[in-house]
């Protein structure tokens, strides 16, 4: 049950968030009350504009930090961790040159192979796609990622020699 | 193996006489035995020096050059024989198969005689030409000898040659001598590169034939003038057997050995035609100008394994080619002659590398030349290869086959020794250390989060 409500709870919010951008309505959840306000005014919509930004940011903000089960944002924490990594490793690759480019193939192609497979964990254990992984379980999934992991780490240790 | 045999060799002659490295029987061909008196001093100081000379006449019947397919002799000289042809044991192809089993002749012509059709032949093979009549005398008519040929004009006296191609050795230079050259025979070299002049007339002479053209020469019937002919010319087979075409045969006798002769205008001086016809001799017959490969060694730098079969891509290598020079009774180091390199080449098809070689040590008889270098960035079967061929000097070809192999997976230098992979290997470790971290926290919060979850 919890995954439906999950699923269909997304939709009037995402609704109200395309229609906030030309309206002053700050309430999340009222998708009816937005649509007869936004119709005939279309000069105060560039001046109020930044303040619906505003909200439009914190209502994600505020749904995601709500709605999001915890695990969840722990494996967004990582993955933000991982692409920081990653970019860092880029970056030192374009500007300091890729002379053992062994080592930068293993090190960055650490973060991507981290980054994909806790992107699978992630799509595997989010509460959302439950009825597409019937068979699988978190648990499960928890065990395929460390094993899938240890192995990306064997392999670029080892190629980084 | 070949320097150990010509160790060996060089080691049985010395131990039988001081004689050439090309060994020592010598045939001597005239036309009557009896003749050779008057090349006495020539043909005994030839005998002096360890030479076992025989004599023989065209027409004698046991002239033979070959014996059971092996030379029976190892020097052939040729003095002047009025005979048209030589006769079946001395065609021009018997003569070249004997070059060619590294035989070596010493040709002297005359314009007193015509050449013999079977030499003419050969010089032809040779790229070398002869008057059409086989007769001609060079006469000039600036550079004679006014005591002997103060009408005829046909004695030649010239400056002792100077090397006409620099960067050679100086086996035919007589410092400050003068030659004689009496009736001598001018000839026409081609542009084979086994050919080199030692000495040419000098620039007013020309060649005629008295029979013909006593009178008057035509310009077209001329057959050569000036630096165009030479008088002393040598060939060096590429098996290193020497053909040597002297051009005034009576230059060899006892009468012009120390003759006095006086140039247009200058004083009575003592030709050098005995040290010069001591050295032509001496070349032709292997005495001087023979160089030998002792030994080659290439190694590792910094290890002792000595010619080692297999190298890897960027090793350092020495290389070192020991060389010695035969001076008419003994080995002695071979020097370079000036401006001249002796060059190493590290190829593969093509040289990846080709250094001058630079001498490195010295001993009683040997010079050793060396170098090192560090090999291509290439991988493949490569040869040290040393290719000297000069004129003069008996050619150098030495070639040492080794394999360069390419880095193998543990001789890399790991990363963690390259300051530049220090960022990478510090990427993985964040990687690796916030994924430990990562399942540290979702074991340990797992409830938690799942509780959470459902609240929300």
């Amino acid at each position: 049950m919890a995954p439906k409500k999950n699923a269909a709870q997304p939709a009037p919010s995402a609704a109200a968030t395309s229609q906030s951008s030309t309206t002053a309505a700050g309430s999340v959840p009222a998708p009816a009350g937005a649509a007869p306000v936004s119709t005939p005014v279309s000069a105060p919509a560039a001046k109020s504009a930044p303040a619906n930004w505003d909200k439009v940011l914190q209502n994600i903000y505020s749904y995601y930090m709500n709605e999001t089960p915890q695990r969840t944002k722990l494996i967004d924490v990582f993955l933000v961790f991982i692409a920081v990594v990653g970019a860092l490793q880029f970056l030192y690759c374009i500007l300091a040159g890729n002379y053992p480019f062994n080592a930068f193939l293993s090190g960055f192609g650490a973060t991507v192979g981290q980054f994909v497979l806790t992107i699978s964990l992630r799509i595997q254990t989010a509460a959302a796609n439950k009825s597409d992984f019937p068979e699988v379980s978190p648990e499960r999934a928890f065990a395929d990622y460390v094993v899938c992991s240890l192995i990306l780490h064997f392999f670029c240790v080892n190629f980084i020699n | 193996m070949w320097s150990l045999l010509s160790v060996a060799a060089a080691l049985f002659a010395a131990a039988a006489s001081a004689v050439s490295t090309g060994g020592s029987r010598l045939l001597v061909v005239l036309d009557d035995v009896a003749e050779k008196d008057t090349y006495g001093q020539f043909l005994g100081d030839l005998t002096a020096r360890g030479f076992d000379v025989s004599y023989e006449t065209p027409r004698s019947e046991g002239l033979t050059l070959f014996h059971l397919g092996e030379r029976k002799y190892d020097h052939l000289l040729f003095l002047p024989s009025k005979v048209k042809g030589l006769g079946p044991n001395l065609t021009p192809n018997r003569l070249v198969d004997f070059v060619n089993t590294q035989g070596n002749i010493l040709l002297a012509l005359s314009s007193t005689v015509p050449t013999s059709t079977s030499l003419v032949s050969l010089l032809s093979e040779l790229d070398i030409s002869l008057p059409i009549e086989r007769t001609g005398t060079v006469v000039d008519h600036f550079n004679y000898d006014t005591v002997s040929a103060a009408e005829s004009h046909d004695v030649l006296v010239l400056d002792a040659p100077s090397n006409i191609r620099p960067g050679l050795k100086s086996y035919f230079e007589v410092p400050g001598g003068v030659l004689a050259f009496p009736h001598a025979v001018g000839h026409v070299l081609g542009s084979g590169a086994l050919l080199t002049p030692v000495v040419r007339a000098p620039a007013t002479a020309y060649t005629y034939n008295p029979k013909e053209q006593a009178e008057v020469l035509d310009a077209d019937d001329l057959f050569a003038a000036g630096q165009q002919l030479a008088l002393v010319s040598v060939v060096q087979a590429r098996n290193s057997a020497r053909v040597t075409v002297l051009g005034s045969a009576e230059m060899l006798q006892d009468k012009w050995l120390d003759a006095k002769v006086t140039k247009v205008g200058g004083k009575s001086v003592k030709a050098d035609n005995k040290e010069f016809a001591r050295r032509v001799a001496g070349w032709t017959f292997q005495e001087i100008g023979v160089v030998r490969v002792n030994s080659i060694e290439h190694k590792l730098q910094e290890t002792e394994e000595l010619n080692p079969e297999i190298y890897r891509i960027k090793n350092d290598v020495s290389y070192a080619i020991s060389l010695s020079e035969y001076s008419w009774d003994k080995w002695v180091p071979f020097t370079l002659p000036e401006d001249d390199v002796l060059q190493l080449e590290f190829s593969m098809l093509s040289p990846f590398h080709r250094l001058n070689l630079a001498l490195t040590g010295t001993t009683e008889d040997a010079a050793v030349y060396g170098i090192s270098f560090t090999l291509p960035d290439q991988h493949g079967i490569f040869n040290f290869k040393v290719n000297y061929k000069r004129p003069y000097l008996t050619y150098v070809e030495e070639k040492n086959t080794v394999s360069v192999r390419h880095f193998a997976h543990d001789e890399w230098p790991r990363s963690f020794v390259i300051s530049g992979a220090w960022p990478w290997i510090s990427g993985i470790g964040a990687t690796v250390s916030g994924f430990v971290g990562f399942c540290a926290i979702w074991m340990y919060s797992k409830p938690v989060g799942k509780s959470a979850g459902k609240k929300n």
